[in-house]
């Protein structure tokens, strides 16, 4: 066996690593919390606890399929630091103490996913409202070669159960991307029923544009966890190789 | 004219204004232009031609009359300038002249000797000084300068000395000129030639500079002239060091030139000497290992009858410093403990971040073909054989080996510590003896080993043990009960991975309740591995202290980068946490100079050790031999200043050890180089061609000694001045000016009554 098959066997082939119950619980695993404001803020209930699924069984991220929600002016939050929020209507304006909290929340680590999962007006209050967490730092179109499209997937293009909105945008803190801003309703391609039936048909793409947003969850809760790691030298010539 | 005066001129004696007899002057041209005006009409030129001289007379008559003329009588004096004789006392005058084995000093004491005369027939109009020169100059008699003056000045300084002459003030008297007789081993401010500023200065002292050239012959020496080396490298970065070696009369040779550490050899180089030229470079390149500061010495065989010996050897200190912390960084899974610990060490300058960090399981199932995916195999081999050597510090963050067959590889990571390494490993599920870790090369070297079986999840503030009030890890504020507070306001954290501290590990955070086997659980423990150090974070949760901790109203993050950023230089051993710092006072040393340091030292929680004992020893790098033992107390600010006398050239080493109270503190310490020779004694080449250009550039005159005589000195002949007595004597006080003026005036005036001009 050449070097290359072994180390090929290394990354593909071998044994599971055993799991045992632990005195950790879930501090360090990957909890999404929900968002909740004044208002109809969980329109996808079961999307979560899919996508964390899928994450847990794609992904070697412990991600817990449970529900967490939390107020945007909880000091719990910052136990969280990944924050979906959610909603098909306007977002309304957010008080001094979720600003503040969110701001805060934002400059020291944490990462929100907004998703729209109406007709757009929910993704552009969202982008209002940031400008007041972050102000000075409006939100802009994360470009086609951010590392978030290949931060486990090679993804090429964003989708949810639309494509109304054929990219994302994102706000920049620091060198880190803390708010990512869908128009395309990732959730309502994640939802699933307790029977294990798709809760929304996908469109126009169906079952394959569900997966491209699969793919795009983890790819987002593999960034807010590793962050530009895929950028990182080593990786570089591998992703060139496939990309081409 | 009297005796007593030897000068005289010409004076107006007038007793009126200058103005008046400048008009007097005007008004007599007048007289005489108006009369040939007069006269324009007469045809017969003799007529006109008498008239107009009667006229001029009897004017110039006028003039002589009021401007009184008469002779100064002066008596005068011609005053000697300085002619200054400067000889070179540096210690290169002790070296041959040439092959026949006098030195330059008797040289130039011969070539004075034979000049004597010459100079003796200036001293009439030049007051003879004479001086010895090398850093600075010095007013010697002459028989002295005769008689060859000491040469032991570890300085040439032609152009300082005579800048010092020419700010000297000789009583007055003018400088007219310098005679220097050196052999020209300037390495000053000439030591690159006349050019620029120098040239500028030497202009600028205005007076020639006449210089006679000593020891042109040619010596036997080999000498390793000098080396060129940055003060500082990079370890495991290539260094280049180039030396320049001069060789004079030794012939054809190939010579071996040998590069040492502290006596080992590291590296050989090859000079191939052939009789024309005379200067050589060779360059040695190698790679530091190891971070510290070293002696290295270029050395060159001894030839026989070589003039100096002591240049063929030449010593410097080399700071291999760290270019950044290369950490390695292997996470098991991604987790908020591995996000923020990344960002963490992304962001800071000093650490060079490589990470690998298991994305996918072989477990999981990510409904992609690998072409889908941006996963990269992990070049398990590359890293922890290959390039294992090449990092500062080794962290596995809940990282299992196992299922990555690197059971292989442990020994290496134990080895790589021992070396001098640094690994941490952090808390997890899959992290010491969850991570199957016990019994392995690993398990080892950590300080802790598993104990027992996890705790139920219960939140748990991390305590500071009395170890940890002091460690330089633990220091998240200065002053004691200000750390205790700072640790005190970090959120509690949730779990540990349940251990059991290593009898000569240091616990520093354990677990209020949670004991292991008496004793509580540790929660973050350090050791001393070989020449290398771990540590273990029993904990996941430590990012808890950074986002968790700046959501506790107003809080921040800075707790978590002071501790990450205190746990990384323990690790790497960053020079400033050493408890005891040596810091020689100079790092090349000139011979006959005495070699001196400050020594600090820290007491166990990083404050001045106050009157600690401190053993200091000066020891040969090369025989490891103690020359020199320092027995001192530390002042109140931890700090001793010490003298190890004068050691002979070669390489050093200053060793410290403190102890406070019968408690060892550490130990430390720096090195130093004795030059073999100074350049003043090392290098042999007399350099006439400056001696020659200095001439040139102040219009002075330029021999060899060898020739025996005095070089175109080109002085000013000395000045004139009146030295006291004045006379005046009146000449034109007589009758006949008047008499002249009347019978001119008469004249005319008679002429022009008879030719009809009145």
């Amino acid at each position: 066996m050449n070097r290359r098959n072994f180390l090929k066997a290394l990354a593909l082939g071998l044994g599971a690593i055993p799991f045992r119950a632990s005195a950790f619980g879930e501090t360090s695993k990957l909890v999404i919390v929900q968002g909740r404001y004044a208002g109809e803020f969980r329109p996808r209930p079961n999307a979560l606890r899919r996508l964390a699924f899928e994450i847990g069984a794609r992904t070697s991220i412990a991600a817990v399929p449970e529900e967490k929600v939390l107020p945007l002016d909880s000091p719990e939050l910052f136990r969280f630091p990944f924050l979906y929020l959610a909603g098909a209507g306007e977002l309304p304006a957010l008080s001094q103490a979720e600003i503040e909290n969110l701001r805060r929340y934002l400059t020291y680590g944490g990462f929100v996913l907004c998703d729209d999962a109406g007709d757009g007006r929910f993704a552009s209050s969202c982008e209002r409202e940031l400008a007041r967490v972050l102000p000075g730092r409006p939100a802009g179109r994360v470009p086609a070669d951010h590392v978030l499209y290949k931060s486990f997937y090679l993804v090429d293009r964003p989708a949810g159960r639309t494509l109304a909105r054929p990219y994302l945008s994102g706000v920049i803190e620091g060198t880190r991307l803390a708010v990512v801003i869908s128009g395309n309703d990732l959730g309502g391609a994640w939802a699933r029923d307790e029977l294990g039936s798709w809760e929304y048909e996908v469109t126009p793409g169906g079952e394959t544009q569900r997966e491209l947003a699969f793919r795009l969850g983890v790819n987002m809760a593999m960034y807010a966890l590793c962050t530009d790691y895929k950028d990182d030298q080593v990786h570089l010539p591998f992703i060139m190789k496939r990309r081409r | 004219m009297d005796g007593l005066y030897d000068d005289w001129r010409i004076v107006s004696l007038s007793p009126w204004p200058v103005w008046l007899l400048a008009a007097l002057f005007v008004l007599a041209a007048l007289g005489v232009f108006l009369a040939a005006r007069g006269l324009k009409r007469e045809r017969r030129p003799s007529r006109r031609f008498l008239l107009l001289s009667l006229r001029t007379i009897s004017m110039l008559a006028a003039i002589f009359v009021v401007a009184e003329p008469g002779v100064r009588l002066l008596q005068t004096a011609r005053v000697r300038s300085r002619l200054a004789i400067l000889v070179d006392g540096s210690a290169s005058m002790q070296l041959p002249a040439g092959s026949r084995g006098t030195t330059r000093t008797a040289e130039a004491a011969a070539w004075l000797s034979k000049v004597a005369p010459n100079l003796a027939g200036l001293s009439a109009e030049h007051a003879l000084e004479f001086y010895r020169f090398d850093g600075a100059l010095t007013p010697i008699d002459e028989a002295a300068a005769r008689s060859g003056v000491e040469a032991d000045g570890e300085k040439t300084d032609l152009l300082g000395a005579l800048r010092a002459l020419a700010g000297s003030s000789g009583s007055g008297r003018k400088l007219a000129g310098a005679i220097v007789v050196s052999d020209g081993t300037d390495h000053e401010d000439l030591r690159g030639g006349v050019n620029g500023a120098s040239r500028k200065a030497l202009e600028a002292l205005g007076f020639p500079v006449s210089t006679v050239a000593v020891g042109g012959g040619t010596v036997k020496d080999l000498a390793v002239e000098s080396i060129a080396v940055e003060d500082f490298a990079f370890v495991r970065n290539t260094v280049e060091i180039k030396v320049a070696v001069t060789a004079a009369g030794i012939g054809d040779v190939d010579v071996p030139l040998v590069l040492r550490r502290e006596g080992q050899p590291v590296s050989q180089q090859t000079v191939n000497v052939r009789g024309g030229e005379e200067r050589y470079e060779a360059t040695f390149s190698f790679v530091p290992d190891e971070i510290g500061e070293f002696v290295f010495t270029v050395s060159a065989p001894v030839y026989e009858g070589e003039a100096i010996e002591g240049n063929n050897a030449r010593s410097f200190v080399l700071k291999v410093i760290r270019d950044r912390v290369r950490t390695l960084l292997v996470v098991g899974r991604p987790s908020w403990d591995q996000r923020f610990l990344r960002t963490l060490l992304k962001n800071d300058p000093n650490v060079d971040l490589i990470s690998f960090f298991i994305l996918r399981t072989p477990s999981d199932q990510p409904k992609a073909p690998d072409t889908d995916l941006s996963l990269i195999p992990f070049p398990v081999q590359e890293i922890f054989d290959t390039q294992l050597k090449s990092f500062d510090l080794v962290i596995f963050q809940n990282f299992a080996y196992r299922p990555y067959r690197l059971d292989a590889y442990l020994p290496n990571i134990r080895r790589y510590v021992e070396e001098g390494g640094a690994f941490a490993m952090l808390g997890g599920e899959s992290s010491f003896g969850d991570g199957g870790y016990e019994m392995t090369p690993l398990g080892e070297i950590l300080p802790v080993e598993p104990g027992g079986s996890a705790p139920t999840e219960e939140l748990f503030p991390p305590r500071l043990t009395e170890a940890g009030v002091r460690h330089p890890i633990t220091q998240l504020a200065s002053g004691a009960e200000a750390n205790q507070a700072a640790w005190a306001r970090l959120p509690e954290l949730p779990g540990i991975n349940v251990t059991r501290a290593k009898p000569d590990a240091r616990v520093l955070l354990d677990h209020p309740h949670f004991t292991v086997g008496g004793e509580s659980a540790p929660v973050l423990a350090v050791r001393e591995v070989g020449r290398g150090r771990t540590l273990a974070l029993t904990t996941d949760s430590s990012w808890y202290w950074s986002i968790v901790a700046s959501g506790q109203g107003g809080g921040t993050s800075r707790a978590y980068e002071r501790f990450w950023s205190n746990a990384i230089r323990w690790l790497v051993r960053d020079p400033e946490l050493t408890p005891v710092l040596v810091q020689a006072a100079q790092r090349s040393v000139e011979p006959g100079q005495a070699v001196a340091a400050t020594v600090t030292a820290r007491s166990s929680d990083y404050g001045p050790a106050s009157g600690a004992d401190l053993q200091i020893s000066l020891v040969d790098a090369e025989t490891q031999r103690i020359l020199r033992a320092e027995h001192v107390a530390a002042g109140v600010d931890g700090t001793a200043r010490v003298e190890l006398g004068t050691p002979p050239p070669g390489a050093y080493k200053i060793e410290a050890r403190a102890t406070h109270e019968g408690k060892v503190l550490g130990s430390g310490q720096d090195v130093v180089a004795v030059r073999a020779a100074s350049l003043e004694r090392s290098d042999v080449k007399a350099r006439p061609d400056l001696l020659r250009e200095i001439a040139s550039v102040t219009g002075g005159g330029f021999v060899q000694a060898s020739s025996g005589g005095l070089p175109d000195l080109a002085l000013a002949p000395p000045e004139v001045v009146e030295v006291g007595r004045a006379k005046d004597r009146p000449i034109w006080d007589r009758f006949w000016p008047l008499a002249v003026l009347g019978c001119a005036l008469a004249g005319e005036w008679i002429l022009r009554r008879r030719w009809g001009y009145a």
